[in-house]
């Protein structure tokens, strides 16, 4: 008999439509927490692009633009498929859904092997404070900055995509596999989504902050 | 019997998700070009608009803000309140300082530093 089959509330809720909200509403509070967390790191960037405006020009031109804009449009696509992932849920299209959820991830993996060839690269350029790094001119100590700046808030949005991989793959290997998604319940598969789409609008602006510096 | 909550037939077409993904990638368009505009410190300004517009369209139509639980939205509404007390808050302190931008830094396209700072 499939998990759907016995689908029942867990013991504090009357109903599963009350867990599906109480679930959206911890998420939606995990959110608010993320805000503050990324957007003290872009308040920190935005207060050192202000003191040193020639030096993080000059600085963010070795940005590896084609990476961060290829890399922008797969998750704004990644964003479509997993909405559709969850209407064909919602809709009782469990096939469509999984092709949906599959899509998701490869464009999450995609994203991250993009990011990995454009940290190659930036290696090469040595653009790696502490590690690996060389001033150009005109760049000052004040470059290093926009550097650090960027390795940071790069790799902290590489782990949370690589998290949220790891909860599609997780939908799809197990809650799914078990039937536990179904137009009767879908909570958790909404909450993958939100989370999602939040990691998809930290890149939204991080995006002009390292890789439309310093173009003109 | 449907007990759990219900995606409206009108919201699971996937056509306006479909035009909102289009005008987003659109939007990315724009901004990428307004770095080669030299439009000065207007370039930020502008891609941050954008910016701002298409996480508003991600948050109410790919992040189901617009739909039940409502509640939702005082969650959304309080982390930018909050981050905005952040902002606010810490620039009083920087906007404060006689020192700040720093007197060494050069004015360039962009973020141009400030022309009545000692």
């Amino acid at each position: 008999m499939p998990a759907s089959a016995t689908l029942r509330p867990e013991i504090q809720f009357a109903t599963l439509e009350q867990q599906g909200d109480a679930a959206q509403l911890g998420m939606w509070a995990f959110l608010v927490n993320e805000t503050l967390f990324f957007g003290a790191l872009i308040f920190t960037y935005f207060v050192y692009r202000i003191s040193y405006p020639h030096e993080f020009a000059v600085a963010a031109k070795d940005a590896v633009l084609w990476c961060g804009t290829v890399n922008l449009a797969i998750l704004l696509t990644s964003s479509l498929t997993m909405v559709l992932a969850i209407n064909a849920a919602a809709q009782g299209e469990p096939r469509a859904m999984k092709r949906w959820l599959v899509v998701t991830a490869a464009l999450g993996v995609i994203f991250l092997l993009v990011k990995g060839y454009e940290y190659y690269q930036d290696f090469q350029d040595r653009v790696v404070p502490v590690v690996n790094f060389v001033a150009k001119p005109g760049e000052g100590a004040a470059g290093e900055l926009f550097w650090v700046f960027y390795w940071v808030a790069t790799g902290l949005h590489a782990i949370h995509l690589t998290i949220g991989v790891g909860l599609v793959l997780y939908m799809l290997l197990w809650r799914v596999r078990r039937g536990e998604i179904t137009p009767a319940y879908y909570a958790p598969l909404e909450v993958v989504g939100i989370y999602w789409s939040f990691v998809d609008a930290v890149w939204l602006f991080l995006y002009p902050c390292i890789y439309l510096v310093g173009r003109s | 019997m449907t007990i759990g909550p219900e995606i409206h037939p009108k919201r699971a077409r996937p056509l306006p998700f479909v035009i909102a993904w289009l005008a987003m990638l659109g939007l990315a368009g724009v901004s990428l070009v307004t770095a080669f505009l030299g439009l000065g410190h207007w370039a930020p300004v502008a891609q941050f608009s954008i910016a701002a517009l298409q996480t508003s369209m991600l948050f109410i139509l790919f992040m189901r803000l617009k739909g039940p639980p409502s509640l939702k939205w005082v969650f959304a509404i309080s982390g930018f309140l909050w981050l905005s007390f952040l902002y606010g808050l810490s620039m009083t302190d920087y906007a404060d300082r006689r020192s700040w931008p720093p007197v060494q830094a050069s004015s360039a396209p962009g973020f141009e530093a400030h022309p009545n700072r000692p």
